[in-house]
C-alpha cells in the first residue's frame, strides 16, 4: 500500500488523499452516467413493450400507467388481423434476403480482386466506390424511380431488389476488400494456385471459407439495411399486400393513430423490431473487429 | 499469364461495376439532368420536358420556406452530430474499460443499433404524447415543468432553426445513431496502444488528461472518418422527420430530403424535387471531397 505525502510532509492514509477521493467521486459520477445512458437506450424498448401489452381502456388512462395491470396479448391479434402484418413481414425478410446474398456475392468477388491483384483500372474502380457511397439515397431516388418504372418493376420485388443493390454493393465491397486484406494472407492463396488451384477456385475454395465471419457480418448488415429501409419501400413496393413491414408500419400509425389502437400499434413495432435484435446478437462478437478492418483502418 | 489474371480481374469486378454505374453514376447524372428540365408530371402530356435551365434553382431559393429547409437540415446535421459524437465518446470510453458486466452492460447499451427509423419514430411519437409521456409525467413529478411540454407540435418557442420539435426530433436521431457510433469509437480506442496509458499513468496523468492528451489526439483520425459518414448521412436523412412531424409544425422540423419526397409525390414537380436533392447532393460532395482524397490516399 502505498502512502502520500502532504506539502508539510506528515503522512495520511491514502483513503483519506485527495487522489483517493476524486477517484470515488469519478467513479460515482461515471455509474452515474452510465445509469442515464442505459435508461436512455433501453426505456423506449420497455414503453413500446409494456405497451403492446396494455389493454385499450389502460394504455388512454390518465396519468399513463408505468406497469400494465391487465397483461394481454389482444394488441398483437388484432395488430396481425386488422392489418396483413404477417404478409408484411414475408415481403421484408423475402427482399431483404435476396437484397444481402446477392449484394453480398456481386461485392465479395469484385472486393476480392480489388484486394488482391494491381490489375489497369484498379484504382480507378475504386475511386468510382467510394464515390457513389457519397451520392445521397434522394439524389439517386427520383431517376431510379423512373428506371423502375420504365422497366414495369413498380410493386414488383425484383424492382425494389434492383434498388437496393444500388447503394448495398458498393457498401460492401468496400468493407468487404478492407477485411479481405487483413483476414487472408496471399501466401495461402499462392500455394493453392501452385496445388493446381485457378484464380477463381482459389477464390471460392481459400478466400471465401477463411473470411467468412467477415462476410456473413457484412451480409447482416446489408440484410438490415434494406429491412429498416423506408424511403425506398414506400414507393417501389406500397400497392396493397405488397408492401414491406415498414410501409406497413407508417400506414398503421397514420391510420390507425388514434389513442385506442396504439397498443396494436407498438405490437406491431414489436415485431418488425425481433429480426434486427436477433441479428444484432449475432454480430456482437465480430462486429466491433470487423468494422475496425473494413472502415477504420482501410 | 498476367493477361489471364486481368480477364479474370475484369470479370469478377463487372457485375460490381455495371450496378455502381447503372445506379450510382447514372441516377446522379440523371438527377441533374433533370433539375434543368421542366419536369411537372401533370404538364408532360401536354408540354413534354423542355430544358428550363437555372429556373428551377432560382424559383427554389425565392421560397422563404426552402431557406429554412436548408438551414434546419444543416443546423440538425450540426446538433445530431455534435450530440451523438460527444455521448459516443464518453460511453466508448466507459465501456473500453474493465469492470464487471461489461459485456452485458456493453450489449445494454448498443441494443438500439438495428431499431428501424420508423419504429423509433413511432415508439417516440407515443412517448412525445404530451398528456401520457412518461418524459413529461418524470418532469412534472420532479417539478421541472407545470404543463406538459408538447414535443412535437409546440411552436411558440422559436430561436433561429431552433425550437422543441426541433430538438425532440433531434433527440430521436441521436437516440437511433448512439449505438453504431459508440462501437465505430470503440473499434477506434482499440487501435490505441496499452503502453501510452500506462506511462501517462506513471507520469501521474490524471483520468482528464489522458483523455484530452492521449485519446482524443490519437482518435482524430478515426474521429474524422465517423463525422463525414455521420455527416453525409445526416444531410440526406429522411425517415424520423418525414413520419414524425412531415416538417412541421410551421416547417421548423423541415429538412430538404423532406421536401422533395413531398415535391415529387404530393405536387408531382420532380424537377423541383430533383433539384432539392441537388443541393443535397452539393453540401455530401463538399464534406465528401475531402473524404475521399484521403481515403483514396490510404488505400492504394
Amino acid at each position: 500500500m502505498t502512502t502520500h505525502s502532504t506539502p508539510s510532509g506528515t503522512l495520511i492514509h491514502p483513503s483519506f488523499s485527495i487522489y483517493q477521493i476524486s477517484k470515488y467521486a469519478s467513479n460515482a459520477i461515471t455509474i452515474l452516467f452510465m445509469a442515464f445512458v442505459i435508461l436512455f437506450t433501453l426505456f423506449p424498448f420497455y414503453w413500446m413493450l409494456k405497451s403492446s401489452f396494455q389493454t385499450p381502456a389502460e394504455i388512454t388512462a390518465l396519468p399513463p400507467v408505468f406497469f400494465p395491470q391487465q397483461f394481454t396479448l389482444d394488441a398483437y391479434i388484432r395488430a396481425v388481423t386488422l392489418y396483413p402484418i404477417p404478409r408484411y413481414l414475408f415481403n421484408s425478410l423475402f427482399v431483404s434476403t435476396v437484397t444481402a446474398i446477392v449484394a453480398t456475392g456481386i461485392a465479395s468477388s469484385a472486393a476480392y480482386v480489388i484486394a488482391r491483384y494491381k490489375f489497369p483500372g484498379v484504382s480507378i474502380f475504386l475511386g468510382i466506390l467510394i464515390f457513389t457511397q457519397l451520392i445521397p439515397g434522394i439524389t439517386r431516388f427520383f431517376p431510379i424511380y423512373f428506371l423502375i418504372q420504365g422497366m414495369g418493376l413498380i410493386n414488383n420485388y425484383l424492382g425494389l431488389i434492383i434498388a437496393y443493390l444500388g447503394f448495398s454493393v458498393p457498401y460492401s465491397a468496400l468493407l468487404l476488400q478492407g477485411y479481405f486484406r487483413s483476414s487472408c494472407p496471399p501466401e495461402l492463396e499462392e500455394a493453392a494456385m501452385i496445388d493446381g488451384c485457378t484464380y477463381f477456385t482459389s477464390f471460392i475454395r481459400v478466400m471465401l471459407p477463411v473470411s467468412l465471419p467477415g462476410i456473413v457480418a457484412v451480409s447482416i448488415f446489408t440484410f438490415l439495411g434494406a429491412w429498416n429501409d423506408f424511403l425506398w419501400a414506400s414507393q417501389l413496393l406500397n400497392q396493397g399486400q405488397m408492401k414491406t413491414l415498414q410501409v406497413g408500419l407508417r400506414d398503421f400509425m397514420g391510420e390507425a393513430g388514434s389513442l385506442q389502437r396504439i397498443n396494436s400499434f407498438m405490437a406491431a413495432c414489436v415485431i418488425s423490431t425481433i429480426p434486427a435484435l436477433i441479428l444484432y446478437r449475432f454480430l456482437q462478437r465480430g462486429m466491433v473487429s470487423g468494422l475496425a478492418a473494413g472502415s477504420v483502418k482501410g | 499469364m498476367i493477361r489471364k489474371r486481368n480477364i479474370f480481374c475484369y470479370l469478377m469486378v463487372a457485375p460490381a461495376m455495371i450496378i455502381v454505374l447503372a445506379l450510382g453514376l447514372y441516377p446522379m447524372l440523371a438527377s441533374i439532368r433533370m433539375s434543368f428540365l421542366q419536369y411537372d408530371l401533370l404538364l408532360i402530356p401536354t408540354q413534354g420536358t423542355p430544358f428550363v435551365g437555372l429556373k428551377n434553382y432560382e424559383s427554389l431559393l425565392r421560397r422563404p420556406e426552402i431557406l429554412q429547409a436548408i438551414m434546419n437540415t444543416l443546423m440538425f446535421v450540426v446538433v445530431v452530430v455534435g450530440g451523438v459524437v460527444s455521448l459516443g465518446l464518453l460511453v466508448a470510453s466507459v465501456l473500453s474499460r474493465n469492470f464487471k458486466f461489461r459485456g452485458t452492460i456493453r450489449t445494454l447499451v448498443l441494443a438500439s443499433w438495428f431499431i428501424p427509423p420508423i419504429v423509433a419514430a413511432g415508439i417516440w411519437t407515443w412517448m412525445f404524447q404530451p398528456e401520457r409521456s412518461p418524459i413529461n409525467l418524470l418532469l412534472m413529478w420532479l417539478g421541472v415543468i407545470n404543463t406538459p411540454i408538447r414535443f412535437l407540435t409546440d411552436s411558440s418557442w422559436v430561436l433561429g432553426p431552433f425550437s422543441i420539435p426541433f430538438f425532440s426530433l433531434s433527440l430521436v436521431r441521436i437516440w437511433n445513431g448512439l449505438p453504431f457510433t459508440t462501437t465505430f469509437i470503440m473499434a477506434g480506442l482499440q487501435s490505441i496502444p496499452a503502453e501510452i496509458y500506462e506511462a501517462a499513468e506513471i507520469d501521474g496523468a490524471s483520468g482528464i488528461q489522458r483523455f484530452f492528451l492521449i485519446t482524443l489526439p490519437m482518435l482524430r483520425p478515426v474521429l474524422a472518418i465517423l463525422i463525414t459518414l455521420l455527416a453525409i448521412g445526416g444531410i440526406g436523412h429522411f425517415e424520423t422527420n418525414y413520419v414524425m412531424t412531415n416538417g412541421g409544425p410551421k416547417g421548423l422540423t423541415n429538412v430538404l430530403a423532406v421536401t422533395a419526397y413531398n415535391e415529387a409525390y404530393t405536387q408531382y414537380r420532380f424537377d423541383i424535387a430533383a433539384s432539392l436533392a441537388n443541393i443535397i447532393l452539393v453540401f455530401t460532395g463538399i464534406i465528401g471531397f475531402f473524404y475521399v482524397r484521403q481515403q483514396v490516399k490510404e488505400r492504394i
